[in-house]
């Protein structure tokens, strides 16, 4: 006896329910298809939506784990001072303080001249890599250049520019940054900070390892400058990051109603092929009900189909929707492998279920109509 | 009537609501019959020999009566239990046959123990099939068999929970002269052999001549007919 056989002789149910099915192919097919469609439209939407948050943070960055603050022009401050820096640095914890003194200069380059934005940084290494020659812990002399401004004045490591008046070695082209920053710095020159002839900064910006840190660094730094007046503005990303997680959330939501609708209308499409079939089988119910078969079973038997259409539909919904995911993850994200995340497993499973769930609770009305007619109503000629 | 009697029916009436009209499908019917014994219960059509019959099965309830399986009340049985009791003590068969399209001849025999976890079930269908001739035929399908087989194959599947009492609603209507005579003979050997009740109802006078006993059922009313040969002649054939 094969492995399947035992089965159905355990679950007789299973067995009718099998046959019965086979009966009408094409029908079950198109039943079943409703289910297929359903559960992709779950799955590939909740992984579509997994794909887009995965995209948004990529694009993100780190932006969630730095801070920016600035002095607050409307009271009036203008600058921040040496001390506010060192009472930045005694309230962070963890990170790198990183102050800024910001201005534009012409930037001239043998006959090429532009108007670029000039950053003072005393130890760029803290945020910025670099593509060509270095981007210093310490920037003494020498000037670090964006990577557009680089590709478009064709600037080496090594070449000269001078900006207004001063004249700066370039010591190294910074990476191109992708992602969204507090301080873009594609477009502009990083000079070494004593170049400025200033006293005070622009911003402070403060990188954490991680956003937790970050925020807990922005209430510090707050509790510390903005106690007696309102001396800065804390700008902080975090946030922005959280609401942005909270916003995919509500998408994926949304995604995975919608794809509940064609679930819903594949569970109508189910009750309806099983109150058809049902009709049809009136007679053959009713000899089996007849013959000493118990109400019970017989709506068992015909809650198994639905139960079978939603498990086979689930099942081939299940295989298109990874297929899908990794269509999808290949040409959005270039990893594939992104599919089997196990968010994504978890919404391929979810949406197996919510298929068999539906098929068996569309079978429920046919099944009880069904067991609960009278054999001598269906056996009648 | 007697007490040897397996199935019973005592001043069973079956009343119908038709519109502001009331059906009598049965009126006063009393009826009994013997383990071993078959019974033929003729009468025109809209007599109430199928109804008869679905009280007879447990299938359906008297309005009035009482209704006795082996000297036991069963009138009033909830649903579970009447199909209990069918299941154990009645086998029936009918003029269409009913078996189900899909299942095999062997499953077909097994479908009254199909729900109900019984490990010798296949070899006693095995063994129902091999006796009524198809134990060629076990795994065919019933569009692969032809109306006798498909009535003997319904006959076993009758026969597989070992009843007491076999019920017949036109087993020969569907069949030839010389099929139905088979059939009948089946029963008459089922009848002996197992000491099984049949009650078949018929329009065919060739059923008389196997049966013990006819009785008539015309307008509801149940008239006792005596040995059937004794009154082929006033009917004639």
């Amino acid at each position: 006896m094969s492995a399947l056989e035992r089965l159905y002789r355990r679950i007789p149910a299973l067995l009718m329910a099998r046959r019965n099915l086979s009966r009408n192919r094409l029908r079950s097919g198109l039943a079943a298809l409703g289910i297929i469609i359903g559960v992709l439209a779950i799955a590939s939407l909740g992984m579509f939506g997994t794909t887009l948050r995965t995209g948004a943070t990529e694009q993100l960055g780190d932006i969630g784990n730095e801070i920016q603050i600035t002095p607050n022009a409307e009271e009036g401050f203008e600058r921040l001072t040496d001390r506010d820096v060192a009472d930045i640095r005694r309230v962070t914890d963890e990170g790198t303080v990183v102050p800024i003194r910001q201005r534009t200069a012409t930037l001239t380059r043998g006959e090429d001249r532009t108007i670029a934005t000039v950053y003072g940084i005393e130890n760029p290494g803290a945020l910025y890599e670099a593509s060509d020659g270095q981007a210093p812990e310490r920037l003494r002399q020498g000037a670090l250049v964006g990577s557009s401004l680089a590709e478009r004045l064709e600037l080496q490591v090594g070449n000269r520019i001078t900006l207004d008046n001063e004249s700066f070695r370039v010591v190294g082209i910074l990476e191109q940054q992708d992602g969204i920053s507090l301080l873009n710095p594609n477009g502009a020159v990083i000079v070494p900070i004593e170049s400025f002839d200033e006293s005070g900064y622009s911003q402070v910006v403060v990188r954490s390892p991680s956003g937790t840190a970050a925020n807990e660094t922005a209430v510090a730094v707050r509790e510390e400058l903005n106690d007696r007046e309102e001396k800065v503005t804390i700008f902080e990303l975090g946030s922005i990051t959280e609401g942005i997680n909270q916003f995919f959330g509500i998408l994926n939501a949304f995604l995975i109603g919608i794809g509940s609708i064609s679930l819903v209308v594949a569970g109508v499409a189910i009750l309806n092929v099983m109150l058809m079939s049902t009709i049809e089988r009136r007679q053959e119910i009713g000899v089996l009900r007849a013959v000493g078969v118990q109400k019970l079973d017989v709506v068992k038997m015909i809650l198994a189909e639905a139960g079978l259409l939603g498990f086979v539909g689930g099942f081939f919904g299940a295989i298109l929707a990874v297929l899908a995911g990794l269509v999808l993850n290949q040409v959005v994200l270039s990893d594939p492998l992104l599919t089997f995340a196990p968010v994504n497993l978890m919404y391929i499973g979810l949406a197996v279920v919510f298929g068999i769930v539906t098929s068996v609770l569309s079978g429920l009305y046919p099944a009880w109509k069904a067991a609960s007619e009278r054999p001598v109503e269906s056996l009648r000629k | 009537m007697t007490a040897t009697s397996i199935i019973e029916l005592e001043g069973v009436w079956k009343r119908y609501q038709s519109g502001t009209e009331t059906l009598e499908a049965l009126k006063d019917v009393n009826f009994a019959a013997e383990p071993g014994e078959f019974v033929a219960i003729m009468g025109p059509s809209g007599s109430g020999k199928s109804t008869m019959l679905n009280v007879l099965g447990l299938l359906d309830v008297p309005s009035e009566g009482v209704v006795r399986l082996d000297g036991s009340d069963v009138t009033d049985l909830s649903d579970e239990e009447m199909t209990t009791q069918r299941k154990d003590a009645i086998g029936f068969i009918f003029q269409d046959f009913f078996l189900i399209p899909t299942l095999s001849a062997i499953e077909n025999v097994e479908v009254p123990t199909l729900f109900g976890r019984d490990p010798t079930a296949r070899d006693r269908g095995v063994e129902l099939l091999e006796r009524v001739g198809l134990g060629e035929r076990i795994e065919h399908r019933p569009d692969q068999l032809s109306g006798g087989q498909k009535q003997r194959v319904a006959i076993a599947r009758a026969l597989i929970n070992e009843p007491r009492i076999l019920l017949a609603d036109e087993p020969t209507g569907n069949l030839d002269r010389k099929t139905g005579r088979d059939v009948l003979e089946l029963f008459t050997e089922l009848k002996v052999e197992e000491d099984v009740a049949v009650i078949a109802v018929t329009h065919d006078d060739q059923l008389r001549q196997y049966a013990d006993r006819v009785v008539n059922l015309v307008d509801g009313v149940l008239t006792e007919e005596g040995r059937p040969d004794e009154l082929t002649e006033e009917f004639g054939t």
